[in-house]
């Protein structure tokens, strides 16, 4: 069963084209991971699945369901911010800089939207999130501030959060990218054990590591399109694409 | 209580009740006029903009004198007949009868509208500074523009436009003598009128007011900006 499916999607900054039209399909409880070298286009194939970016042309598909299509920059479909809202719900994200909400403690950050936007009760938003908060480790850190936490305790209440609104898909921005390096580990710890809960993940990363023990699949994407994609024992060991061969080698020395 | 209490008195509340009536008006239209200035409509934002440059680039006593004086005259060339007002000159000091005379009207409007400018930009630069990131997250949660505005930008901004703002409280309080010259008695007028005769120390009376009075704000507004930024 396809989760996300997008066919050509095609995105310009000005006379930039980043995408050049990217088609995939991800199927439920896969974990796919995009790599590539910057400038080649992941991140911003990721913001265009959950509309951060609007797509210049393509169509996206959420749970076998047309979400968006666009051709010339003209909606084919409707995309009033109701629409695009619950699209959002179904896709969960984390950012590179976690982007968590600062004047909110841990547990308020994860409780807001699920209050302010599925109109859960106070009590009920708590006692959940408290327990999504356990699982990725952090219920002794409930009242802090984000300000008080460490980036990898940070990106562990990101995940959390995007989690509080029971997301079917989860995508992920680069979210180690920013971390001092002994604190890669812990966030990268809480997304396979989502890998292993069977959530459907996209993940732009550099961490090759991680691609090769979580993913199920590997996009590597140059220059706007998807270069090449396969198995990550396959396109580690034996890539078929030479740019894809030249970037694994510059990255994993 | 000796007469020259009460005119101190009078005067400290007249400037007082100009002050706070005027910033309370002032951020509700700097309010409209930041979403007016940040929003897609060109032509709103062409109307904020020039607002702003009005009231900011002329000085704040011919706003006064302007809005004292025009309404009035341009009512009785269209109407021919004088504006009904009542008249705060007439009034001798009498407290309730002030602070309902046309010209205790007159001052509000001109003062909130003044502020308002400044304020617009208070608010439209402390909404502006808060990183994108946060627009991202609240829409990526699905949240509506309005709710990312009241649950996630406007509480951080809070923390960021209470130290402008004070500033801006403390400007109005002492530029709200300026309305002296449309003859409403407030607290510099006082001053000024009891010093006549040689009697200089009434000055020094009224300046120790002000001071006090901007002191006391300036405190308070320390304590609500620490009280908004507490999770820093």
């Amino acid at each position: 069963m396809s989760m996300v499916r997008t066919e050509n999607l095609k995105k310009s900054f000005g006379d930039n084209e980043v995408l050049k039209g990217i088609s995939i399909e991800v199927n439920k409880g896969e974990v796919l991971c995009v790599i590539g070298p910057s400038g080649s286009g992941k991140s911003t194939f990721l913001r265009c699945l959950n509309n951060l970016e609007t797509i210049d042309s393509g169509l996206i598909y959420i749970d076998d369901e047309l979400i968006v299509h666009r051709e010339d920059g003209k909606n084919l479909k409707d995309m009033s911010p109701k629409k695009v809202s619950t699209l959002c719900i179904k896709l969960g994200m984390v950012f590179q800089r976690f982007n968590l909400f600062p004047h909110k403690t841990a547990v308020e950050n994860l409780m807001l939207a699920p209050m302010s936007i599925k109109k859960v009760k106070k009590e009920e938003a708590y006692s959940k999130s408290m327990e999504i908060l356990k699982k990725v480790g952090l219920v002794d850190k409930a009242g802090s501030y984000p300000s008080k936490l460490s980036g990898g305790q940070q990106q562990r209440v990101a995940i959390a959060r995007a989690l509080a609104m029971e997301p079917e898909i989860m995508l992920f921005d680069e979210p180690t990218s920013s971390l001092d390096p002994e604190l890669v580990g812990e966030v990268l710890e809480v997304m396979k054990d989502l890998a292993q809960e069977m959530m459907t993940m996209i993940v732009v990363t550099h961490e090759m590591g991680f691609a090769k023990d979580v993913a199920s699949r590997v996009v590597f994407m140059d220059g706007g399109y998807i270069a090449e994609e396969g198995h990550p024992q396959e396109i580690f060991a034996n890539p078929k694409n030479d740019r894809t061969r030249e970037f694994l080698n510059r990255i994993l020395i | 209580m000796s007469p020259i209490t009460i005119s101190f008195i009078r005067g400290t509340v007249i400037t007082l009740a100009l002050t706070i009536a005027s910033i309370i008006f002032g951020i509700i239209l700097a309010l409209i006029l930041a979403f007016m200035r940040m929003g897609k409509s060109k032509i709103l934002n062409g109307f904020a903009w020039f607002y702003v440059w009005i009231f900011r680039g002329t000085p704040l006593f011919l706003q006064i004198v302007v809005i004292n004086f025009v309404p009035p005259l341009i009512y009785l060339s269209v109407t021919g007949k004088p504006m009904p007002r009542s008249n705060g000159i007439m009034t001798a000091g009498y407290l309730p009868m002030l602070l309902t005379s046309g010209e205790f009207k007159s001052g509000i409007i001109a003062l909130a509208l003044n502020t308002g400018a400044y304020c617009c930009e208070i608010i439209r630069a402390g909404i502006e500074s808060i990183d994108i990131g946060q627009h991202e997250a609240a829409k990526a949660l699905g949240m509506s523009k309005f709710t990312a505005m009241s649950k996630v930008i406007i509480p951080q901004t809070m923390k960021r436009i209470i130290p402008p703002f004070s500033n801006e409280f403390t400007l109005i309080l002492k530029d709200s003598s300026l309305v002296s010259t449309i003859g409403l008695t407030e607290l510099a007028r006082v001053s000024r009128q009891l010093s006549a005769g040689g009697k200089w120390s009434y000055l020094f009376v009224g300046a120790a007011i002000y001071l006090f009075l901007t002191t006391f704000s300036t405190f308070a507004f320390d304590k609500l900006e620490k009280y908004f930024g507490r999770y820093e």
